[in-house]
């Protein structure tokens, strides 16, 4: 029999079919060239007796052309025979044994919650319990549903596991945040409790980060879509329009409680790792910054360009502005997606960072007014998402504008609450909600030319309008 | 409370045992005894049948009228207990019944030992009992133990005579100065706790209105003639009390009066003479405040509860009906995950409408302005701190609504209390002054007067519900009774299903993950999880919040393997796996499930 490593080189055709099926795996627009296995590590190894299963952890390197290969991490199972609950997780037969995707397999994944309890390591794997947690390795887990760029995995009622799938060396954004938030006690995180380190290319590298599993609680975008629907449905019976503010499912105190708990979160953030005044130059590069991702999206969006004036003097201003501006860290990527409703109130969640971005970008200190700005946009989405192929205005293009800006100002003023109103700066937050509606055009037309008007009717609408 | 000014001195009980008929040398009044009457059988013993009970609040002026004066009378409420026991009712609420000038709604009681006149006599009572207990139904009723009407022989003869054996029985101040902290409850009607008496020339104290002066419950004598007044009722078979604004019993100087210690001493003396001298009555807490605070008078968690054995959950109706106006299931989650743990023999009363308003004190001032904005569209619709509306009329008249809240009342943890008439979806008036909008004669039949009296109709006590929608002609048990579509007929198969279930009484609640903000769903579970004991149900109830249809996956894997049968049909449901078990819901729509063991448990042999 051969090692786990090179029975996995031997499977690097397999791996090359099943890696773009795979939701996380970020390189779905480029061909794969080459997959190299870069190492492997037995997690639980072969006990003898019946069809034990063993666990592999696994990290390639793949080739798409790119200066230097996108490294993912692959958990995998060994049988001899797979069971037909797990068919669909399978991968490859190698050595006659089936090699399938150990997340799906309760039995397997155990072994992680374990090595995470025990504080083990083995052949520089690190899994470490937070220092002051206390982690019980006796639940099962099972995969959450749909997920983007990684896999997580929910231990019982009492953990969540997130894996991250396309490894990024250096520090995680994510569990940095998450455990600097902690140390001052924010409340509205999922407490970290564990993470799983390595080290690759020479450098250190977050495999997994372990959380408090929050329990029954629903997405900000399935709120705010819920409220939406009512109040569509109430235009439909109601001859006279209906007004968010007089129907049933108003959000508006759901989303004044989220502006507050963004602002406690960014007010714990600055305690924890600071805030800064920028010097004299921050506008101008963050300007400069507008400006070029403007010309990248202008290149391939043609309906853009009747835009282009307003938004390069909304970018404009934003460079000639006096005052100071103070910088620190973020979320750096707040949309409703990123908040969740637990019984107790609003969490964030995911503090990556923008994916696309490179790691020096995402820990860079920004103004929080970006991450305000992001939040803004996403009610302007949850409000007009619905309408999408609804070409003429009427009662319901009325009534999600009336939503999106309700729902706007009451999250700022809940943010107010918590922290320095962000419509004190209006330009500055003007021009960070247009860098994002530009980003979304390009993001749109690429991929949903559907939902393109959402995007261009808010540039059209902001940078036409000089108040919030 | 009423302003209602019918009676405005002691109602006549001439020829009827009352308190006061005679005066003993030393100056005590001869009140009736509980030997001087029968007593009702006992109902069948039962320790924890409050825990499982599904209550029915009914006001005896609002059932039915027997003797054709136009007011509903105990003989009335017993000639249709058939009716609930069909019905499926295990326990009777009165609202007061007893002698009152009915400044108060009867809460202004005037002797604790007689009955109203216009509802009957205490022998009344007693053959409702005895009537009721032979059908299995059990009968708890209010008492007032803060405060007596001013027109009770004790207050009278309190002022009189300071001297004398009752001039210490009520809170007597020259000057009105003392416990300046505690809050006026009646803003409306009250500028001080502090009322003066002329005939003594001194100022009584009441936390209430000016007309119900507080009992001195620093005076052993009154501790001890209130445990008679409940040993009187528990004589004469009563199951229990349900006792009004008990936070207020004791005042102390430099706090607010409200929740004191001694209060809670004296409650648990109550408590020591039902255990020790009446096994299976029950002791209800009536106060209005938050659950971590309410769950004080269910007393030491050690012993299993020794004071309250139930007490009302105030804070979670308004949620109810908040949630589903916003789809939205976390005013449910958050009031009960906000919820403490209750003692082992203890158990919470829930309701969705009741004869006060729809109180809205236990909620924020947003949460109120919304609720006013959603339930109250008209100003007339509402009263004090809350909406004087009936369920029906509250939910648009939607049978899906109805069955949606119904569904809920009766799976939510806690002993569900019906509101006479809601069974029937029974409309309200508006028009009439106060809490009367919701007190409306019960709807038998189109006949006259609904059924309810042969009286002269301008004799009623109440006019009869007589719009469109949802007057006597066309809402009223005898239709509903006939049609097997009825909401009464519904509601009676969903109280059947409840029996069928311990878990919905006994079992522990635990909210069941869901992605879907607009479905709440949960599970009850009673016995030991996974046991093969027969002494084990489990239950799971989802419920769409939304009025659109909605899909959920609900995280189940423990129970693979098991299967889910839905309880009003008997069908099975596909069998849980490892994956989210995804179901679909109609709008408003609801499933309450058992969970059994397998499949093959109940295939075809």
């Amino acid at each position: 029999m051969s090692s786990p490593t090179e029975m996995l080189a031997d499977l690097t055709d397999a791996l090359w079919q099943w890696l773009p099926e795979q939701r996380w795996f970020a390189g779905k627009d480029r061909p794969v060239l080459g997959v190299t296995v870069v190492r492997t590590t037995t997690l639980r190894g072969h006990n003898g007796g019946g069809d034990d299963p063993e666990l592999l952890h696994a990290v390639i390197a793949v080739d798409q052309g790119g200066a230097e290969p996108d490294h993912y991490q692959l958990l995998l199972g060994l049988r001899r025979e797979l069971p037909e609950h797990l068919g669909h997780a399978w991968v490859a037969t190698g050595d006659s044994r089936a090699v399938y995707d150990a997340t799906h397999d309760p039995g397997l994944t155990a072994r992680l919650l374990e090595l995470i309890a025990h504080n083990s390591e083995i052949d520089g794997l690190r899994f470490v319990t937070e220092p002051g947690a206390e982690v019980d390795a006796v639940h099962r887990s099972r995969p959450v549903g749909v997920e983007q760029s990684h896999t997580s995995l929910i231990y019982g009622h009492a953990y969540i596991l997130k894996l991250f799938r396309r490894l990024m060396t250096g520090p995680s954004p994510d569990l940095e945040l998450h455990r600097a938030l902690d140390a001052v006690g924010c409340p509205h995180i999922a407490a970290p409790l564990g993470a799983i380190e390595g080290r690759l290319d020479g450098a250190s590298v977050t495999l997994g980060m372990l959380n408090e599993y929050l329990p029954n609680t629903a997405d900000g975008w399935a709120m705010a879509t819920a409220s939406i629907r009512d109040l569509l449905a109430e235009t439909e019976s109601s001859a006279a329009g209906a007004h968010p503010e007089d129907v049933g499912g108003d959000f508006a105190s759901e989303a004044h409680r989220l502006g507050n708990a963004v602002a406690t979160v960014h007010r714990d953030l600055a305690r924890a790792l600071g805030r800064t005044e920028a010097g004299s130059g921050e506008l101008p590069r963050v300007a400069a910054g507008m400006h070029r991702r403007l010309d990248a999206v202008l290149a391939s969006v043609p309906s853009l360009a009747e835009h282009e004036t307003a938004l390069r003097a909304a970018f404009d201003q934003v460079a000639a502005l006096s005052g100071p501006v103070t910088v620190q860290r973020a979320h750096g990527d707040l949309h409703l997606g990123q908040v969740l409703r637990a019984v107790t109130g609003w969490v964030l969640i995911d503090f990556e960072g923008e994916p696309a971005a490179p790691l020096a970008e995402r820990i860079e200190p920004v103004s929080p007014l970006r991450d305000v700005a992001g939040m803004l946009r996403s009610f302007d989405y949850a409000a007009h998402h619905m309408l999408i192929g609804e070409t003429e205005p009427g009662p319901h293009s009325d009534a999600a504008r009336e939503w999106a800006g309700r729902n706007q100002q009451a999250f700022c003023d809940g943010y107010a609450e918590g922290g320095e109103d962000p419509r004190s700066q209006p330009a500055l937050l003007r021009a960070f909600e247009l860098d994002k509606a530009v980003y979304e055009v390009g993001y749109e037309y690429a991929n949903r030319p559907a939902w393109l008007p959402i995007p261009l009717a808010a540039i059209a609408r902001i940078a036409g309008h000089h108040d919030l | 409370m009423s302003t209602d000014k019918r009676h405005e001195v002691q109602p006549d009980l001439e020829g009827v045992p009352h308190t006061g008929e005679a005066t003993l040398p030393d100056g005590h009044l001869v009140e009736p005894q509980a030997d001087e009457f029968r007593r009702a059988r006992a109902a069948p013993s039962d320790p924890a049948w409050f825990k499982r009970a599904v209550f029915y609040e009914v006001l005896v002026r609002a059932f039915r009228d027997d003797d054709g004066n136009g007011s509903g009378d105990l003989r009335g409420l017993t000639s249709k207990l058939d009716y609930l026991r069909w019905l499926g009712v295990d326990c009777l609420w009165l609202p007061p019944f007893y002698a009152s000038p009915l400044r108060d709604g009867g809460y202004d009681i005037s002797d604790f030992r007689a009955v109203l006149p216009e509802f009957g006599t205490v022998d009344d009572f007693v053959v409702l009992l005895d009537e009721a207990h032979r059908r299995g139904i059990r009968v708890v009723t209010d008492l007032v133990m803060n405060h007596t009407s001013e027109a009770h022989p004790w207050f009278q003869e309190s002022r009189r005579d300071p001297e004398g054996p009752y001039g210490d029985f009520y809170v007597w101040s020259d000057d009105g100065s003392p416990y300046p902290d505690a809050r006026i409850i009646f803003v409306d009607t009250e500028g001080s706790n502090w009322t003066y008496d002329p005939v003594r020339g001194q100022f009584y104290w009441h936390r209430f209105f000016s007309h119900q002066p507080d009992l001195n419950f620093e005076n052993p004598e009154v501790g001890e003639a209130m445990i008679d007044v409940l040993r009187f009722w528990l004589d004469l078979g009563i199951d229990g009390f349900r006792l009004d604004a008990v936070p207020y019993l004791f005042e102390e100087e430099g706090t607010d009066c409200e929740n004191l210690p001694r209060t809670h001493e004296f409650l648990k003396r109550c408590r020591k003479v039902v255990d020790d001298e009446y096994p299976d009555r029950v002791l209800l807490a009536e106060a209005n405040q938050w659950p971590t605070d309410v769950v004080e008078y269910f007393g030491d968690p050690a012993t299993g509860g020794d004071e309250c054995h139930m007490a009302f959950h105030f804070p979670l109706m308004p949620r109810i009906f908040m949630a589903v106006r916003r789809e939205s299931r976390f005013p449910i989650s958050e009031i009960l995950a906000q919820t403490p743990a209750i003692p082992s023999g203890t158990q919470w009363g829930i309701f969705l409408r009741n004869h006060d308003e729809l109180t809205l004190e236990m909620v924020t001032d947003e949460e109120r302005d919304y609720m006013y904005a959603e339930y109250a569209s008209d100003p007339r619709m509402k009263a004090n701190i809350g909406i004087r509306r009936r369920l029906a009329p509250l939910l648009d008249n939607d049978r899906n609504q109805l069955e949606l809240f119904t569904a809920m009342l009766l799976s939510l943890p806690g002993s569900p209390v019906l509101y006479y008439g809601d069974e029937i979806g029974m409309g309200d008036n508006i028009w009439l002054g106060d809490r009367d909008s919701v007190r409306t004669p019960m709807q038998w039949t189109p006949d006259r007067n609904a059924g309810f009296s042969l009286c002269d109709p301008g004799r009623i006590y109440l006019p009869v519900i007589m719009d469109p929608v949802y007057g006597y002609q066309s809402v009223n048990i005898e239709a509903q009774s006939n049609s097997s579509q009825s909401l009464l007929n519904w509601t009676r198969r969903m109280i059947q299903v409840r029996h069928q279930h311990p878990a919905f009484g006994l079992g522990e609640f635990s909210e069941l993950d869901s992605s879907n903000p607009s479905v709440l769903a949960y599970a009850r579970r009673w016995g030991a999880p996974g046991s093969t004991d027969e002494r084990h149900d489990m239950v799971i109830c989802v419920n769409n919040l939304s009025r659109f249809p909605q899909p959920v996956e609900l995280e189940l894997s423990e129970h693979a393997g098991e299967v889910l049968v839905e309880l009003t049909g008997g069908v099975h449901f596909p069998p849980v796996g490892e994956l989210p078990y995804l179901l679909t819901l109609p709008g408003h729509g609801f499933y309450w499930f058992e969970v059994v063991a397998s499949e093959r448990d109940r295939e075809a042999v």
